[in-house]
């Protein structure tokens, strides 16, 4: 004899049946929340490796095979300062030539931008940063506190305990080649102690 | 015949009783097991697919579309959502903030079909009214494709672009003449075109009509 509709519904677990989207809500946000973390290989652990602490290292050109990420365009060349604030903050110097292209972005062992600048067309664009552990942690004396004048625009702080100082140039035409590199050689990254 | 004949008659009862009431009880113990097994099943599908879905695919809160471009809306920000940021850490992938430039990936031509290598694409577009833009060839896992003229990408300041500020790439195994990016033998392409100064339009349309985002039209396979 077939089982009625009625006596189906009546004879349901309707406890069940109501806790599964409570419970499939509750697994689809830890599922989302966990999934950066269960990333085998993130961009920051796959560079930190090739990089050098708190000093700027002009990264070879992307070509197949040799690509330090995947959908690494090689439109462009790459400097990288792996920085880690934990002894002292780190100072970044950069000068963006005035062509279009250009970036500098702080980035956190997530993948955050804690920072970003881009070049202006015309105009050269300098960047002058220091990263520093937190807000709260007491970074040495001010020169104007030790007598002296500063003389210089002071930098802009940037809360990061560790990361990765990303500089990159558009890779144009060979001619222009030589002036990418050496304005990549113009980013610096640096340590300093408290 | 008689007290020995009730006797086992009552014990035979006896066990029958027992056996239906065991009977009832695996009953209720398999359509218990049942519902859980199938309250775990739903919680699974419903929970993980789902979570899965929103960080390889994306949907409307996390991305912008445009046939067959998308764009991760808060990709590299510092408060992206949990997809976007689940997305881009399994990518492994370092993204520049949409504040200063934005990423647009395709995996399929303007007809939905999978771009492979055995095919040929005309790529049409028109020049983004941003400062500087990209258009990238990979395979589908974000790997260059090895070829002996060393091209992977044009860009703004390497493209031909026509007096009118429209533009073609084809993509092809063998060499093509005008703006040619060569495939090889990688099998399934991504095409990633990423433009600077995200304040400029790409999505909305530009004085020709239609988007910057180029067109994708298959010309022929092999």
């Amino acid at each position: 004899m077939p089982i009625k509709l009625s006596d189906k519904l009546k004879n349901a677990n309707w406890q069940l049946i109501i806790a599964a989207p409570v419970a499939a809500g509750i697994l689809h946000i830890c599922a989302t929340y966990a999934a950066p973390y269960l990333t085998g290989a993130s961009a920051y652990s796959r560079l930190a490796p090739a990089l050098p602490l708190n000093k700027m290292h002009i990264l070879r050109p992307v070509t197949p095979g040799k690509e330090p990420l995947p959908f690494l365009s090689p439109d462009a060349r790459y400097a990288m300062c792996r920085f880690d604030t934990s002894q002292g903050p780190v100072k970044v110097s950069a000068t963006l030539p005035p062509d279009a292209g250009w970036t500098l972005t702080v980035h956190s062992p997530h993948g955050d931008n804690l920072y970003a600048a881009a070049s202006t067309p015309g105009r050269v664009t300098p960047v002058l940063i220091m990263l520093v552990p937190s807000s709260d942690r007491f970074l040495g004396v001010t020169p104007e506190a030790r007598g002296v004048s500063r003389g210089t625009q002071p930098p802009l702080a940037v809360s990061a305990t560790r990361g990765i100082v990303v500089v990159r140039g558009p890779n144009g035409a060979f001619a222009y080649r030589p002036r990418v590199l050496a304005g990549l050689k113009e980013a610096h990254c640096s340590g300093r102690t408290f | 015949m008689g007290p020995l004949a009730v006797l086992s008659h009552s014990s035979l009862s006896l066990a029958h009783l027992f056996l239906h009431k065991l009977q009832k009880q695996l009953v209720a113990l398999i359509n218990l097991l049942g519902d859980w097994a199938a309250f775990i099943g739903a919680v699974l599908i419903l929970g993980l697919a789902s979570s899965w879905y929103m960080i390889d695919s994306g949907t409307l809160l996390t991305t912008e579309r445009e046939a067959p471009w998308v764009t991760w809306t808060s990709a590299g920000r510092i408060d992206a959502d949990p997809y976007t940021r689940a997305h881009f850490a399994r990518l492994g992938t370092l993204q520049l903030t949409t504040e200063i430039a934005r990423s647009y990936i395709a995996y399929t031509d303007s007809d939905g079909e999978k771009l492979h290598s055995s095919c040929d694409y005309f790529i049409e577009g028109r020049e983004p009214r941003t400062s500087w833009w990209s258009l990238t060839v990979f395979d589908k896992t974000g790997q260059l494709i090895a070829n002996p003229v060393e091209r992977y990408a044009f860009t703004s300041q390497s493209i031909a672009i026509r007096p009118n500020g429209t533009f073609t790439v084809t993509l092809a195994r063998e060499a093509r003449p005008g703006n040619w990016l060569p495939t090889g033998g990688a099998g399934r392409l991504a095409l990633v075109f990423t433009t600077l100064d995200a304040r400029a339009p790409v999505l909305t349309p530009q004085d020709g009509g239609g988007s910057a985002l180029p067109e994708i039209r298959r010309i022929k396979c092999r």
